[in-house]
C-alpha cells in the first residue's frame, strides 16, 4: 500500500490463507480495492517445481490463471472506485443494547464480544461501580491498542470502555487501576501471528495483598478470583477495544493458545523470596505497585531435566539450561520459579537473579551448526560473523538480559516453569488508582 | 480481477468492507436463531464494550501500466519463510513467458511491517511496478 501511495502500481501476493485478513485489512487500512492475488497455501516448505506449479495454475479465489491476474493487476485500468479518496467514520455499533439477559449474552456470543463463555452483563450500573475504582474521568483516553503493530489500525478507547469490559470479565472496583494499566500500555494479549503467541503480566507491590492475589500454591491456575478476572480481562480487552481477536482477520495463530483465554498473571511471591523483586530490579521502589508485561511463545514445565536429580541440592541451573534447548532466541526466556528453587539456587551460590542469569548466558551454548537449521534462532552479526564455523559453539542468546526470573509458588515442591518469552515493559498502577 | 465480483463472493459489499465489522453487519437477531435463547425476562440495558477505530482515509491507486513489455519490474519479499524463493520462480516465469520483462528480487528490511526507506527510494526510482509477496 505504502508503494502505490508512492504511485508505483503493485500486485501483492498473498496466500489463499490469509484471504480474510489480506482483504479486510486492506479495507481497514483505505485502498479497499487493492489488486491482492491469492496463491494456494502454503509457499513455504514447498519445492521450486511445486510453487512454480502454483504460477502456472489458478488464483484459487477468483478461479482464473495466476500469473494473467498479476499481470492484470499491474496493467488493468483503474475503476473510479479505485481512484476515490476521502475520509470514512467506521462505525462500531450502538452505545448500548437493549434485551434480556439470554438476549444480551447471545448479543455478545454472536458479535465476537466475549471470550465465548457467559459475561457479566456490563449495565450502567455496575459500569458506574466500576469507574468508581479510579479517580480518572470516564471520558479520558487510556491508550492505544492494535492486534499487531504496523500491521491493524490502532484503536482508542476511554477510561469507560475498559470499565466495560472490567465488568464483562467479573473484575471489582479494586481491579479496575491495574486493568487501566495494562490499558495504558495498549500491548494486546491477543497478538495476531500465525505462531499462537502467548501473554503474561507480573504483578508486584502492595497491590497483590490488597487484591488477595494468590502467588503461593497454584497460583497460576484457576484457584483466586484475581488471578483469573484480571487476565480475563485482559483478553476480553484485546478483543473488543481494538477489533482484535477475530480468527482468520485480526488474529492469525494456526492452532491458537489455551493461555489466551486468560494469560499469565504471575503475582511475585516476594514474601519467600531471597531474590530482588522483579519490580525493583527495574528500578522502581518496594512500595510502588507495578505490572510487567512478557509476550512470546509459551509456557513448559521444568520437571524431568538434567541435574534435578543431584543430591543433597539439586542442581537447577543445569536442569534450566537443559530446558532451554528447543527455546528459539527470537524470544527470551522467563523462568518463573518456586520459592524454593529460588533458595536452593541461593544454596548453589546464586545470591541473585543476576547471578543465574550471568551463568546461564555463559553455559547455555549451541552449535553454529545447529543454528543454522533453527527456525526464528539467528547467528551473531557484526565483525565475529565472519569467523564463524559450524563446530563452533556460542551462547544461545547474546546477553545475559535475556533471561529474567519471577519468583511464584507455594513451596508443596521445588519445581521450575520457563516460558520462551521477552520482557516488554514495566508500568506503574497507582497512577491509575 | 473483478474486485467487485470478488468481494460479493465473499459475502461482502465493497462498501461493508470498507468499514471494521459492525454490528449491524454481523448481528443475528436472537429469534433467527437455532438456540434456546429466550426473551423473558426483564430488559436490560447494557453498554458496547468497543473502543473507537480511526477514520479510514482512502488512498487512490497508483496509475497502471499499459504494458510489462520493456518495464522494470521488482520482486520484494517481506521477510516471511519461502517469499524469496517464491519469488525466484516468479523472475523465472517471467523469463519464459515475458522475457522483455525485467525482474529485480530485493528483500525489505526490518519485520514485515516496518518500513525501509532505502527501499522505497530504490522503488521510486527504478521500479514501473512491485510485485510483493506477503505471508507465508
Amino acid at each position: 500500500m505504502q508503494i502505490e501511495k508512492m504511485g508505483i502500481p503493485t500486485a501483492p501476493m498473498v496466500t489463499i490463507a490469509f484471504k480474510d485478513l489480506a482483504l479486510t485489512n486492506a479495507a481497514k487500512r483505505g485502498m479497499p480495492h487493492e489488486r491482492i492475488c491469492f496463491t494456494p497455501h502454503p509457499v513455504w516448505g514447498k519445492t521450486d517445481e511445486q510453487m512454480y506449479a502454483y504460477l502456472e495454475g489458478n488464483d484459487p479465489v477468483t478461479g482464473k490463471p495466476l500469473m494473467k491476474e498479476v499481470i492484470g493487476a499491474l496493467t488493468n485500468p483503474l475503476t473510479p472506485d479505485d481512484s476515490k479518496s476521502g475520509t470514512i467514520n467506521p462505525p462500531t455499533g450502538a452505545p448500548t443494547f437493549v434485551g434480556s439477559a439470554d438476549e444480551l449474552q447471545q448479543q455478545f456470543l454472536d458479535n465476537g464480544m466475549s471470550d465465548f463463555m457467559p459475561v457479566i452483563l456490563p449495565t450502567r450500573e455496575k459500569v458506574d461501580a466500576m469507574l468508581k475504582g479510579t479517580s480518572h474521568k470516564p471520558d479520558e483516553v487510556v491508550g492505544k491498542m492494535t492486534p499487531a503493530r504496523g500491521a491493524f489500525p490502532e484503536w482508542s478507547y476511554t477510561v469507560e470502555q475498559v470499565a466495560v469490559n472490567a465488568v464483562m470479565a467479573g473484575a471489582t472496583p479494586d481491579y479496575f487501576p491495574l486493568l487501566l494499566a495494562i490499558g495504558s500500555t495498549g500491548i494486546s494479549a491477543l497478538f495476531s501471528s500465525t505462531n499462537s503467541l502467548v501473554s503474561a503480566a507480573v504483578i508486584n507491590g502492595p497491590i497483590r495483598d490488597k487484591l488477595q492475589m494468590n502467588y503461593g500454591i497454584g497460583a497460576m491456575g484457576p484457584f483466586n478470583q484475581a488471578n483469573a478476572v484480571i487476565g480475563r480481562a485482559w483478553t476480553l480487552m484485546s478483543k473488543n477495544l481494538d477489533g482484535g481477536g477475530v480468527a482468520g482477520e485480526t488474529y492469525m495463530g494456526s492452532q491458537g493458545n489455551v493461555i489466551n483465554y486468560n494469560n499469565l498473571i504471575i503475582p511475585e511471591n516476594e514474601k519467600d523470596s531471597p531474590w530482588t523483586p522483579f519490580h525493583v530490579q527495574r528500578g522502581f521502589k518496594p512500595e510502588e505497585n507495578i505490572i510487567s508485561f512478557f509476550f512470546g511463545f509459551n509456557i513448559t514445565q521444568g520437571q524431568g531435566a538434567r541435574g534435578l536429580g543431584m543430591k543433597p541440592i539439586p542442581h537447577y541451573h543445569e536442569a534450566m539450561s537443559a530446558n532451554l534447548a528447543p527455546f528459539a532466541s527470537m524470544f527470551g526466556a522467563l523462568f518463573i520459579v518456586d520459592p524454593l528453587v529460588a533458595k536452593g539456587l541461593g544454596d548453589l551460590g546464586f545470591k541473585t537473579k543476576e547471578n543465574i542469569a550471568d551463568w546461564l548466558q555463559k553455559n547455555t551454548l549451541v552449535s553454529v551448526k545447529d543454528v543454522k537449521t533453527m527456525l526464528f534462532s539467528g547467528l551473531p552479526r557484526g565483525p565475529e560473523a565472519a569467523n564463524l564455523t559450524d563446530d563452533m559453539m556460542i551462547p544461545k542468546w547474546p546477553r545475559a538480559d535475556s533471561y529474567q526470573f519471577v519468583v511464584c509458588g507455594g513451596q508443596t515442591n521445588p519445581y521450575h516453569q520457563l516460558a520462551n518469552m521477552s520482557y516488554r515493559l514495566s508500568v506503574s498502577i497507582d497512577k491509575w488508582v | 480481477m473483478n474486485r467487485r465480483n470478488l468481494l460479493t463472493m465473499l459475502g461482502m459489499s465493497p462498501v461493508a468492507l470498507a468499514t471494521v465489522p459492525t454490528l449491524a453487519a454481523k448481528e443475528k437477531k436472537p429469534d433467527q436463531k437455532k438456540s434456546t435463547v429466550t426473551s423473558g425476562g426483564p430488559k436490560l440495558e447494557v453498554l458496547n464494550p468497543r473502543g473507537l477505530p480511526p477514520p479510514i482515509t482512502l488512498i487512490p491507486m497508483a496509475k497502471r501500466l499499459d504494458t510489462l513489455d520493456g518495464k522494470t519490474i521488482y520482486l520484494v519479499s517481506d521477510g516471511f519463510p519461502g517469499a524469496d524463493a517464491f519469488l525466484n520462480q516468479i523472475s523465472i516465469w517471467f523469463k519464459k513467458n515475458m522475457p522483455s520483462v525485467t525482474t529485480v528480487y530485493r528483500l525489505k528490511a526490518g519485520g514485515f511491517a516496518d518500513d525501509d526507506p532505502k527501499l522505497m527510494a530504490e522503488l521510486k526510482d527504478k521500479a514501473n511496478g512491485v510485485i510483493m509477496a506477503i505471508g507465508h
